[in-house]
């Protein structure tokens, strides 16, 4: 079906959704979102001291709950408290996910099971749930999918992962076309940073990365928000892609 | 359950290498990296316990990478069978 473009712009977004923003990265969006004025709505399994904190803070711009992103009916009802407390949502950052860190030959089945399901299935059908309701009002968004470097390039002990970030940015690609340009959708790919999913990894093979970056660190999740942040704020063009931020470790 | 003692799994560790004209020594303090015993050694004889036993074994990397002799082999997979 061959259409005319849709040359309306998508605004800023206003109220965002972060899943997973009680610690790592996702805390560091909320914080960041805040801090650049925006609504924020975040949910983990369980609200730590310093998503807690946040909402203290600003009690009429955060709403915070306690969902697991692979419970549907869960994160049904706590779009409809955010659209109550903080207005229609028109951003999403699919950020919740889970590592890996053994061989695909020695991973039990229901462990790969369970990674597709959190860190594939869940956000697609938490973005489909978004996107149903502001396809319903009208209303324009963004997308941002946090990925991985993983899922361009090969990383032992991280296989079922990987496919899981893949597909996310094969899935980036064909909504940004599929929405048409009402909705912008990005995923921003990072390298390795430190949080509690990379510290599996054992200090040799973070030695590794760092050796092999030629910025000469880990990337930090500060290094990570502002990108996040164009990606739901700015007016650009960018749509449909991954923007790698691993300080050329990758290159 | 059937569990395979100590002495068992040296002797398919003893297969895994002498497939690849290595050779198992004695000592159970032999380092791995000088014996040229690497990951995928460690999970072909992982899988040949699971052969011998019928449960599968799975683990996490973590613990593979603090395995450096040959007797922290054995003593893993004689640990994870119990799991
Ligand atoms: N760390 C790295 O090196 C790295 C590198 C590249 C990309 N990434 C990606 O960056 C994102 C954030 O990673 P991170 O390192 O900040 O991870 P993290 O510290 O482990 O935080 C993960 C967040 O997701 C939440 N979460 C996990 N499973 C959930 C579930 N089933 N339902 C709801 N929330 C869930 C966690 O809270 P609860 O556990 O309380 O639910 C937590 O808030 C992920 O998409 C990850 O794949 C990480």
């Amino acid at each position: 079906m061959s259409e005319p473009a849709d040359t309306q712009l998508v605004p800023p977004s206003s109220v965002v959704l972060v899943s997973g923003g009680s610690r790592g990265l996702g805390l560091a969006i909320v914080t960041d979102l805040l801090d650049a004025g925006v609504r924020v709505a975040a949910f983990a399994r369980t609200i730590t001291p310093e998503l807690e904190k946040l909402a203290a803070e600003h009690p009429d711009r955060v709403h915070v709950g306690s969902v697991d992103v692979t419970d549907l009916r869960a994160a049904q009802s706590f779009v409809r408290e955010v659209e109550q407390r903080l207005g229609p949502i028109d951003g999403i950052v699919n950020n919740a996910a889970m590592g890996q860190d053994s061989l695909h030959a020695h991973t039990a089945t229901e462990d790969i099971a369970r990674i597709i399901e959190t860190n594939l299935t869940a956000p697609l059908q938490l973005t489909r749930l978004v996107i149903r309701r502001m396809l319903a009002k009208g209303l324009r968004g963004r997308i941002v999918n946090i990925t991985s470097i993983c899922g361009q390039r090969g990383f032992p002990g991280l296989v079922a992962y990987s496919a899981t970030k893949g597909g996310m940015d094969a899935a980036t690609r064909s909504l940004a076309r599929e929405l048409g340009g009402r909705m912008l959708v990005n995923s921003v790919a990072p390298g390795f940073f430190a949080s509690e999913m990379s510290a599996v990894l054992g200090p040799t093979q973070l030695d590794q990365i760092v050796r092999r970056t030629p910025t000469g660190h880990l990337t930090e999740p500060v290094e990570v928000t502002p990108v996040v942040r164009m990606l739901l704020r700015e007016h650009t063009n960018i749509n449909g892609q991954v923007i790698v931020v691993d300080g050329a470790a990758s290159i | 359950m059937n569990e395979l003692s100590r002495a068992q799994i040296r002797d398919l560790m003893a297969q895994v290498l002498k497939n690849q004209d290595k050779e198992l020594p004695a000592d159970d303090a032999a380092q791995l990296r000088e014996i040229g015993f690497r990951s995928l050694d460690f999970s072909e004889l992982a899988l040949r316990v699971e052969d011998e036993t019928g449960e599968e074994l799975n683990f996490d990397a973590p613990g593979l990478r603090r395995i450096a002799t040959v007797g922290d082999v054995l003593d893993f997979l004689v640990e994870l069978q119990h799991q």
